[in-house]
């Protein structure tokens, strides 16, 4: 079995990042966790799990996120960085966003299963093209020369218009991937949704989608009630479930 | 309330509004207010990310062309580093 490293990521007060933590290894085969935090230092020190990273940057910190464009470069670098340190080979990463629940005890196995039957280097929730569409993110990009020619520089594909998108949550990358990513620095500020699919596909890196498990993970709302029924339903995780129901 | 207010003009774009599907699919795109203003064409309640393309026609006519929809494949292009990396 590879070696799955899980950064999770969150900003909820010590006691709560402590019980989902908690919840993380109680409920992993091979339970392999680092939170890192994106609250203030004071709640950060407060925390009593041990495998945890502080991340600083300001961008992770948006309210508006979209128009603020919210950067997770930090979160590669720093999670990077820790890896570096580590004895043991880590040869996958996750990304995780708090209110983002597994469900299933073998997930990272299954990650990787599907990581390697595609052929990919990234898997994500709802990757999509979506250059030359009417998509926001992409058409406030659009208008951005700095952007296009950004990408265009650095991309070793033949077609470097190509813009994907990809839920910022659950998304799972090869060692090699992850580091690329969090060697870069953004040349300016682009939200995260659309930075790392793009910059991870002009790398030359193979991204692609969960498929059917599309449907566990949306953008809006809150699916705490939903626990039960998407297990049953064969879901592997749940996105956004703000409370960590009782029963866990 | 400005939020509430967004969400009532969109619920009444989109009841109001077309119908669009995807030209080479057939599939549902969902309902949007499709407006011609000032030289451009404003699309109002659009959900789904979609290319506006003008359609291909069997009859050649001068007088009228259409735009139609469609969206992009989902991403499935090859890993590009090992070339990369050997060239």
């Amino acid at each position: 079995m590879a070696n799955v490293l899980n950064v999770v990521l969150s900003h909820q007060p010590p006691a709560d990042v402590d019980r989902l933590v908690g919840y993380w290894n109680s409920l992993l085969d091979l339970g392999n966790v680092v939170i890192a935090y994106g609250g203030p230092r004071s709640s950060f020190d407060r925390i009593a799990f041990n495998k945890k990273i502080f991340i600083g940057d300001p961008n992770l910190r948006t309210q508006d996120h979209q128009r603020e464009a919210q950067s997770y470069t930090a979160v590669f670098k720093e999670a990077s960085l820790w890896l570096r340190n580590r004895s043991d080979a880590i040869h996958f990463v996750t990304l995780f966003e708090f209110d983002h629940l597994p469900l299933v005890r073998d997930l990272n196995a299954r990650q990787v299963k599907r990581l390697q039957t595609e052929g990919a280097d990234v898997l994500a929730y709802h990757l999509a093209r979506v250059d030359d569409t009417s998509h926001p993110h992409y058409l406030h990009y659009a208008a951005n020369g700095e952007f296009i020619r950004f990408f265009r520089k650095l991309s070793v594909r033949d077609d470097p218009s190509v813009v994907l998108s990809m839920f910022g949550t659950g998304s799972c990358w090869t060692h090699e991937a992850f580091d690329a990513i969090g060697a870069f620095i953004e040349p300016f500020p682009v939200y995260f949704e659309i930075y790392l699919p793009t910059l991870a596909h002009h790398l030359g890196f193979r991204l692609r989608d969960y498929g059917d498990q599309n449907t566990f993970v949306s953008n809006l709302g809150d699916r705490s009630g939903e626990v039960e029924s998407a297990k049953n339903q064969g879901a592997w995780t749940l996105h956004p479930v703000k409370t960590l129901p009782a029963s866990l | 309330m400005r939020q509430s207010l967004r969400a009532i003009a969109l619920f009444c774009a989109r009841l109001v509004g077309t119908r669009l599907v995807d030209f080479q699919t057939g599939r549902d795109l969902g309902k949007a207010l499709v407006i011609p203003w000032r030289g451009k064409v404003h699309v109002i309640g659009l959900e789904q990310a979609v290319r506006a393309v003008f359609l291909p026609q069997k009859r050649l006519t001068y007088w009228k062309q259409e735009i139609g929809f469609t969206t992009q494949p989902p991403p499935d292009f090859p890993n590009q580093r090992d070339e990369r990396e050997t060239s």
